[in-house]
């Protein structure tokens, strides 16, 4: 059994009675939206059209909902409902990331996610859901897909059906009759800051004009032109997860070094390896679970990542890479401070494959942030770990200086930033400047490259955070020092461009 | 898909791996055997399943006119309404609704409303007020009230209403009790032009399309979005597209109407019925017509006896008349008149004659309402459904009469001797109907004052043009002794009253309601559910308030109750004869219950309801609460058929020469090929091509169908300096005229309303979407921004009117869901200036949401900016305006209104002597047989002296 809807906009009147039913139905605060009417014109005077297209969650087969949330609050019913629990959400918004579709939000009664769930409250006792009865027009059909005598099964059997956003290989189960492209593809429209009875929130209005600015045509030659939308909250991810990102890197960075060094044959027990770079290791490991935290909706619930996990998350198996990895730090460091340095050389494997774990995790967990291209990147693993490197040497060579260490360990780790950075350039040029393949991540990476924030990249990352810095690297020991506080500043401001600029292109 | 499906992941969860078995298909409501104990989870602990239980009353929604039925789920519990979900039992709706059905909640919920009766304290509008006690203000509207009826000041007391319910019955029977002619309507701001149209035609005043059957369906509406009746005819319209009927939709703008027809027809504003009669005149050149209905229907002998004596009186001769008479409407002449292509009407045409009688056709507002002349928009429309012979037919166009069922009360008294020329002036003879929004000018004129003005769910400062002329009046208590609002929100226009008196929403009052959805014809019951459903499980009130009272609610009342107390107040002893209508049918002599009026009515007025009860083992009250809704009578077509029966015919007699059949004299029918049949309630009993009415009654050039040049007419406009037309009266979807206000729902999703304006224009003009743009009308000018779009025709704007609604006072007086905080000065006698201070804010109250309020802007007044321009035969205010539209200065902002109310005076006297006044034929007011809401005493028509108060 697999409930689904069909819309069948051939007979949608653009009415906005689902939109309302539904908020009714299920209590949705002002701001959020479980179904909405999208709204597009065509053409030019006297051969204009207005279409609609009535959009909500789409139940998708392969939901990466379900997949990215890390405490199992999103699942797939066996009737094929994708529901969500929200005794279980912690507000992650790792969901709203995953979504390509821009079906979820969060609720702030609960300040936990929400979404259209197919009113399974009312399929409990056998009803439809509210949008369904009350549509004027019986536009939205909902029913069994595997029962081939059901109306849905016939008229998705007959039809020529159509689907959101069929690449992002979600198999959904939301299929529209008769809609207009124009409509269903947010990469045909052009901008606009407002709508022909409604405002936009500001927030939205600053995404608008950066994505117009970027956009070749300008928009002239887009398909459709938007005219009724409802709010969407604008980067469900802010300067946290940018922040927890950097924090990682430094967590990582250190005993990445410091292990491969005892396993080189280093001095295990050395201030730097011995000390600084475990404690660096488990104080910027504090700083990213706080940040992660912090970050949550629903902070107090952290422990579900733990205890109600979603083994298929990503977030899940990254918070017990850190756990381990903290342990790890922690036995490191326990060790030193006892004056048994010696154990450290069996601690160096598992530093070694931990530290990398918690520096590259991110990749695999942005990778199931599915709903966001600019994401989907083969080069966002060797990224982090570059950026762990150039973390860790830069953050050893601030505490070498510092504290006044052996010049001679300095200089080495100056070279070890010094090619780490020279990999970052390489990376972060293929990553942005090698054609994209999709339209939305090639406006993200113009965001940074050529839009509103390529000073900060241009200026920021490239030339004072990654050039300058491997000058320094020969001068002194001092100015690598320095170079190692503006390769830190440099690769902050870039997780925060990459954070903003994959959740600046319209979903929906 | 199992959950062992191997396509499917296992589920994590638990509730989904504990998942029952899926049972078969879902049913789209609870059973209605279930319906008094229903069971459901509760959405906000779902997945913990979580159970309610509900008790599901039916009743009516209030938004709109449709009266779509609703099922409000009451918990038993907490006694709150969970929602409001449609009513399947409702014939019109079918258990569907627009956005406005449920947004009843928000209405019901809304932190803003008016929970008790309050009394101004110091000036009016000075925003100081008083809680009363329903007692207080009954007491003291009634003693008011008596002392006019004794003094025989029965002018002086008018009622003014925004949304009929079942008033045209239930209030004839209070006022025709009191003796008053006092009922005032928004029609003339409405429908006017519309009904005129079509009365003229078939002596009733709307069309009923059978859009379901339809083979063409030709809308100067924008049906599937809006307006009378949204919902149960976009549901039929869009079932006959499904089945290949063609939609044509002519609308100087792009609806998401025109968005769905096979044709949209954009036309110059006011060329409309050079379009239509160019299309009636493709039809009889190319003999596409019904020529045999024409034949037996029209009355085509009386037009070739009166108007071409030179031609014999054959049915031949008549269609050489209708040749030569419309000849001139060429497509080329409508094409330059309207820009809409030649070739495209041409198409238009034919395919409507291949449509044969399943023509479907309305105009209620759009063109008809905006135009001077605009009733002969409706004349040719329907020019155009008579020769296709599609009157009342299967998808054809019936009179609305026929297609409702009006339920007579018990004991209605006789009607009333009196005639308000504040209502129905001598200067408007064939108005349809009372001449409402010139009401401030008559009292500025001196034409008489009022001792009490009730206005109800209306908002004639905000919704009526010239509103600051209503604001002087309303504030002067000479003009109005006493203004009572009853409403169950704040408005523009309580904010001038002396009593504001809540009244219930969708779910709080009774109403009887039967509307032209199709052709068939329904009653549905509104009803209080909160008083129900306390009532079922025993208690017992008095009066619905009382029961609100109880539920937690407020003194919520409604007006039934109300008319009842208050009639018994004026006449207790039952002196002045009104007392005796407000008695108990069952009870002689005591004091009448609703409950007991509604059981009288579902008892004794509603065919078949007693027998369909019955079946069920219930009374017809009692079904009526269970169901709230019962079809009369199904598939009903061809009324005007109907041959009158030997008891009609007994004592009857048919005029040689008309063949109308007359008994006592009056017109009973008409003998159609030997056959008396019903026809039409016209004086010819037949479909008036040619209405020897509006040739006696001084129209004769207007006759028959024809074109009137509107007063925005192409010609009229000099786009060079500026000038443009603004159509200012479209709706949207989601909103509902002042009523919507309170709906958080819906104003979320639309909250602004800017200029259309074609990119040409905004290129010509130097402005974007979002700019400014100073109106500039006769009277005044406001300031709105642009939305620039190719869905309006260059050279027209279009602004809707449902948004611009402001308040004076920062925490009271408006819905700060959709108000604007506004400054409103009078800078000198009769010049207002008004600046928002503030748009819509956030706000704290009961409900979170409030504070989540996201959208800043409330709209801008449009309407506060048009002098009232009287349309001299129909009396509809023609809404469009001649405006000069420029770019704004740089002291000009958002929402800025400033208006002259000296200039608007001038433009009334300008519009005044346009008009023909009375007296007609017989030294009459009005035309007997011309339709007339609370219709007075034949005498009191009469200007020969005897009339007048007895």
């Amino acid at each position: 059994m697999r409930y689904g809807f069909v819309i069948d906009q051939r007979r949608c009147i653009g009415c906005h009675a689902c939109t309302v039913a539904c908020k009714e139905e299920n209590q949705v605060p002002l701001g959020a939206f479980r179904t909405w009417v999208k709204y597009v014109e065509r053409g030019t005077f006297p051969n204009t059209r207005r279409s609609f297209a009535v959009l909500r969650c789409n139940h998708c087969d392969r939901a990466p909902c379900v997949t990215i949330c890390p405490t199992v609050a999103l699942y797939r019913r066996p009737d094929g409902i994708v529901d969500f629990d929200g005794d279980r959400c912690i507000g992650c918004k790792s969901c709203m990331q995953a979504c390509p579709y821009d079906a979820l939000y969060i609720d702030p009664n609960t300040r936990t996610a929400a979404k259209c769930h197919y009113c399974a409250h009312r399929v409990e006792v056998g009803l439809e859901p509210a949008c369904v009865i009350v549509c004027p027009e019986q536009a939205i059909v909902a029913g069994d897909l595997d029962d081939p005598g059901s109306r849905i099964a016939r008229l998705v059997a007959r039809e020529p059906v159509q689907v959101r956003k069929a690449e992002q290989g979600t198999r959904p189960k939301v299929y529209y009759l008769g809609a207009d492209a124009g409509a269903l593809v947010p990469q045909l429209q052009s901008t606009t800051d407002r709508y022909l009875w409604a405002e936009r929130p500001e927030g939205e209005l600053d995404l608008v004009r950066m994505v117009a600015a970027v956009q070749e045509d300008q928009g002239d030659g887009a398909l459709s032109r938007p005219v009724y939308d409802v709010p969407h909250l604008p980067r469900p991810w802010g300067r946290k997860v940018s922040a927890y990102l950097w924090a990682k890197s430094i967590a990582a960075g250190p005993l990445l070094i410091a292990s491969v060094a005892v396993l080189g044959g280093g001095a295990p027990s050395g201030g730097l390896f011995g000390i600084a770079a475990p404690a660096l290791a488990l104080l910027f490991l504090l700083a990213t679970t706080a940040l992660l935290v912090l970050d949550l909706k629903r902070p107090e619930r952290f422990h579900y990542i733990l205890f109600k996990a979603n083994y298929r998350s990503s977030l899940v198996w990254g918070a017990w890479i850190l756990i381990a990895y903290g342990g790890v730090a922690a036995l490191w460091l326990a060790s030193v401070l006892a004056g048994a340095g010696e154990l450290v050389r069996f601690l160096a494997l598992p530093a070694l494959v931990l530290a990398g774990a918690s520096a590259g995790y991110s990749a695999f967990l942005f990778g199931q942030a599915e709903g966001r291209d600019f994401w989907q990147s083969s080069l966002l693993l060797p990224q982090l770990l570059v950026a762990a490197l150039v973390a860790g040497a830069a953050s050893l060579l601030i505490v070498g200086f510092v504290s006044g260490a052996d010049l001679r360990g300095l200089w080495t780790l100056s070279m070890v930033m010094a090619v780490a950075l020279l990999l970052q350039g390489l990376v972060l040029t293929a990553e942005l400047l090698v054609p994209h393949a999709s339209l939305d991540a090639a406006r993200a990476a113009a965001l940074i490259t050529r839009g509103e924030w390529k000073t900060p990249f241009w200026g920021g990352v490239i030339a004072a955070g990654t050039a300058l810095p491997i000058v320094l690297v020969w001068p002194t020991p001092y100015s690598a020092a320095l170079g190692g506080a503006l390769a830190l500043a440099g690769l902050w401001i870039y997780e925060d461009l990459w954070v903003k600029a994959g959740q600046s292109v319209p979903l929906s | 898909m199992s959950a062992t499906d191997p396509r499917a992941p296992e589920p994590l969860h638990p509730v989904a791996r504990e998942l029952a078995p899926p049972r078969g298909g879902l049913r789209s409501y609870p059973p209605v055997e279930r319906w008094d104990d229903w069971e459901e989870y509760d959405p906000a602990a779902w997945p913990r399943k979580v159970t309610r239980r509900y008790a599901l009353i039916p009743t009516i929604c209030f938004n709109c006119e449709a009266a779509c039925g609703l099922l409000a789920y009451v918990d038993k519990q907490t006694l709150g309404i969970q929602k409001f979900e449609g009513n399947p039992a409702h014939p019109g709706s079918r258990g569907r609704n627009c956005a406005k059905g449920p947004a009843t909640l928000n209405q019901v919920n809304d932190p803003e409303r008016i929970r008790y009766p309050l009394r101004r304290v110091g000036p009016r509008g000075g925003g100081q007020w008083e809680r009363v006690s329903w007692d207080e203000a009954l007491d003291d509207v009634s003693r008011r009230i008596r002392t006019a009826l004794v003094e025989g000041r029965h002018k002086e007391i008018m009622y003014h209403l925004g949304r009929p319910g079942h008033e045209l019955v239930y209030l004839q029977r209070v006022f025709h009790a009191w003796g008053i002619d006092g009922h005032n309507s928004h029609t003339n701001v409405c429908s006017s032009s519309a009904r005129a149209g079509y009365a003229f035609w078939h002596g009733m005043d709307r069309p009923s399309p059978d859009h379901a059957n339809a083979r063409f369906i030709l809308l100067l509406s924008s049906h599937l979005e809006t307006g009378h009746y949204f919902n149960p005819h976009a549901q039929r319209i869009i079932e006959a597209k499904e089945r290949g009927a063609r939609v044509c939709v002519i609308d100087s703008r792009l609806s998401n109407t025109a968005s769905m027809a096979d044709w949209w027809l954009a036309p110059w504003p006011g060329s409309e019925s050079a379009l239509l009669l160019a299309m009636a005149s493709v039809l009889v050149r190319e003999r596409l017509y019904d020529r045999e209905f024409v034949r037996r229907w029209v009355n085509w002998e009386e037009y070739v006896r009166a108007e071409r004596p030179d031609l014999p009186v054959s049915f031949e001769a008549f269609e050489q008349a209708l040749g030569e008479l419309y000849a001139r409407y060429t497509p080329e002449f409508a094409e330059n008149e309207s820009g809409v292509p030649a070739a495209t009407l041409v198409e238009v045409a034919r395919t409507i004659g291949s449509a044969g009688s399943a023509l479907a056709t309305h105009v209620w507002r759009n063109a008809a309402a905006g135009n001077l002349g605009g009733w002969q928009v409706a004349r040719a429309l329907e020019l155009i459904v008579v020769l296709m012979g599609a009157v009342a037919t299967p998808g054809g166009t019936a009179p609305s009469a026929w297609n409702k069922a009006v339920p007579a009360p018990p004991l209605m008294p006789p009607p009333a001797k009196v005639w308000s020329e504040l209502l129905m002036p001598r200067e408007y003879p064939l108005a349809f109907f009372e001449m409402s929004y010139l009401l401030p000018h008559f009292l500025k004129e001196g034409r008489g004052k009022l001792a009490v003005y009730f206005t109800r769910v209306y908002n004639p400062v905000w919704t009526n043009p010239d509103g600051m002329s209503w604001i002087e009046v309303l504030t002067d208590p000479e003009k109005i002794e006493l203004h009572a609002c009853l409403t169950p929100i704040w408005s523009e226009t309580a904010w001038f009253a002396d009593y504001v008196l809540p009244m219930g929403h969708a779910s709080e009052r009774h109403d009887l309601m039967s509307q032209e959805t199709h052709a068939a014809r329904w009653i549905g019951f509104r009803q209080p559910v909160l008083r129900v459903m306390l009532e079922r499980q025993g208690k017992t009130f008095d009066l619905t308030w009382q029961a609100h009272e109880a539920a937690g609610l407020g003194q919520v009342w409604e007006e039934d109750e109300f008319w009842i107390e208050l009639s018994w107040r004026i006449d207790p002893d039952g002196s002045l004869g009104v007392r005796k209508y407000f008695e108990s049918p069952d009870r002689p002599g005591q004091k009448l219950r609703i409950e007991e009026l509604y059981r009288w009515i579902f008892e004794h007025s509603v065919p078949g309801l007693p027998e369909a009860a019955a079946k069920e083992g219930l009374t017809p009250l009692a079904y009526m609460r269970k169901y709230g809704a019962f079809l009369v009578e199904d598939q009903v077509y061809h009324t005007h058929e109907q041959p009158l029966s030997a008891d009609e015919l007994h004592g009857a007699q048919v005029d040689p020469v008309t063949k109308v059949v007359v008994k006592g004299g009056q017109a009973v029918g008409l003998e159609v090929d030997g056959v008396p049949r019903l026809g039409f309630p016209t004086p010819s009993r037949r479909l008036e091509f040619f209405s020897r009415t509006l040739k006696e009654w001084k129209w004769p050039e207007q006759a028959v169908p024809s074109y009137i040049r509107s007063h925005v007419h192409w010609s009229k406009i000099d786009r060079a300096k500026g000038e443009m037309v603004l159509l200012p009266t479209f709706r949207l979807p989601t909103l509902i005229h002042t009523r919507s206000g309170n709906a958080k729902w819906l104003y979320e999703i639309s909250h602004t309303n800017p200029l259309w304006l074609h990119p040409e224009d905004a290129a010509r003009l130097a402005v974007v979407t979002g700019d400014l743009l100073k109106v500039t009308t006769a009277i005044g000018y406001f300031v709105d921004r642009v939305w620039a779009t190719e869905a309006i025709r260059p050279g027209v704007i279009a602004c809707s009117h449902h948004l611009g609604r402001w308040r004076l006072h920062r925490d009271a007086g408006g819905e700060r869901w959709s108000t604007a905080l506004v400054d409103l000065q009078q800078v000198e006698r009769g010049k207002w200036r008004m600046r928002q201070r503030e748009g819509v804010r956030p706000f704290a109250s009961d409900d979170p949401d409030s504070a989540r309020i996201w959208w800043t802007e409330a709209g801008v007044h449009q309407n506060l900016t048009f002098p009232v321009q009287p349309d001299p035969l129909s009396g509809q205010h023609c809404w469009h305006q001649k405006v000069t539209v420029a770019k704004a200065g740089a002291d000009d902002r958002y929402g800025d209104i400033v208006v002259d109310t000296n200039k608007s005076f001038e433009v009334y006297r300008e519009w005044l002597t346009l008009a023909r006044p009375a007296p007609g034929p017989g030294n009459l007011r009005r035309p007997l047989w011309l339709p007339r809401p609370f219709t007075p005493d034949p005498s009191a028509y009469s200007l020969g002296g005897s009339a007048g108060v007895e």
